[in-house]
């Protein structure tokens, strides 16, 4: 039986190739080939945010601006480095660090539809200080001695990754009003 | 890499905005979940406390109802005492109903209020002979 889907296997594969060899040039073949390797290495290397907020999908389509800015709408209460310039994205952590579950949640107002929105600004953790765009809005933020609303907390001393601190997320979570 | 790119999009156009958010669901959001987290399982890696399959069972230890009030997450939070004893009780009812006990008299603006204005010494020490109380519970109906 083995045998059987073996030889059917390998007639497949002969077919497939011989149709290729009959539509293609062998350096259009190379090429194709090189770039899928090329690409499948490159694809486990995309920085993927694999933290609690990822299952909170970021919702938000209707909005405008830099998210690598201090100015962009939802950085109005971030403190630290946009992760956006640091080699990940706004909702992305960077290759080699690890996200903070446990982060601290604020709003802002998206000027483009006028509403609120509730803003998960995990930090991403693991990883020396980023050190580029460095961004200090702390709309809502409140003295360190009330740290449920402190932004000024380095979160990965919360997390499973521990220190040191690397950058932040903008994460939307939902609209508050 | 095009088909990736559709495929993301179409994604992406899917997930559009939902309405807005319920108020006691976003009162939990912005005063709680950043530690809690969404479903209220807490971290216990880093000593966040879990709420799921938990948090009813202070209702029926003495002083367990005042502590949840008490707590300095509950108490000192910027919620009002009608939000604060609306969002007490949404997640009673949301994070642990199987350990409500029967009988359970909904928190009130009033109880709630007076009860934050009566802070805790020690939380911590306050929080681990309830917890010892409620398992002695357990251990008796396990008996």
């Amino acid at each position: 039986m083995k045998k059987y889907w073996f030889n059917k296997f390998d007639d497949v594969t002969e077919l497939l190739l011989r149709q290729n060899a009959r539509t293609s040039s062998r350096r259009s073949f190379l090429s194709n080939f090189g770039k899928s390797l090329l690409g499948i290495g490159a694809l486990t290397l995309l920085p993927v945010y694999r933290g609690g907020a990822s299952e909170n999908v970021d919702k938000n389509k209707d909005e405008s601006g830099d998210p690598n800015s201090c100015d962009y709408w939802r950085n109005c209460a971030i403190d630290g480095f946009l992760c956006g310039c640091c080699g990940g994205t706004n909702t992305s952590c960077p290759p080699g660090t690890t996200p903070s579950d446990i982060t601290w949640i604020g709003t802002c107002l998206n000027p483009t539809d006028k509403k609120n929105y509730i803003i998960s600004y995990n930090d991403c953790c693991g990883k020396s200080t980023c050190g580029s765009c460095g961004c200090q809005r702390d709309l809502n933020n409140t003295p360190i001695y009330r740290p449920q609303t402190s932004n000024h907390l380095n979160w990965c001393s919360g997390s499973q990754a521990g220190v040191p601190y690397h950058c932040s997320l903008s994460v939307v979570l939902g609209v508050k009003d | 890499m095009n088909l990736m790119r559709q495929v993301l999009l179409m994604l992406m156009c899917l997930a559009t905005t939902a309405g807005a958010t319920e108020k006691v669901v976003t009162d939990y959001m912005l005063n709680c979940m950043g530690c809690h987290l969404d479903d209220g399982r807490g971290y216990a890696l880093r000593g966040v406390p879990t709420l799921s399959g938990y948090m009813g069972n202070f209702l029926s230890v003495p002083g367990g109802r005042e502590f949840l009030v008490q707590v300095p997450g509950s108490a000192q939070s910027d919620l009002t005492d009608a939000e604060l004893a609306t969002l007490l009780n949404w997640m009673l009812h949301s994070f642990s109903p199987a350990q409500i006990p029967a009988g359970f008299v909904a928190y009130s603006a009033s109880e709630v209020g007076q009860l934050r204005h009566r802070p805790l010494v020690d939380v911590a020490g306050t929080r681990a002979a309830l917890v010892r109380l409620i398992d002695q519970n357990h251990a008796k109906q396990n008996r």
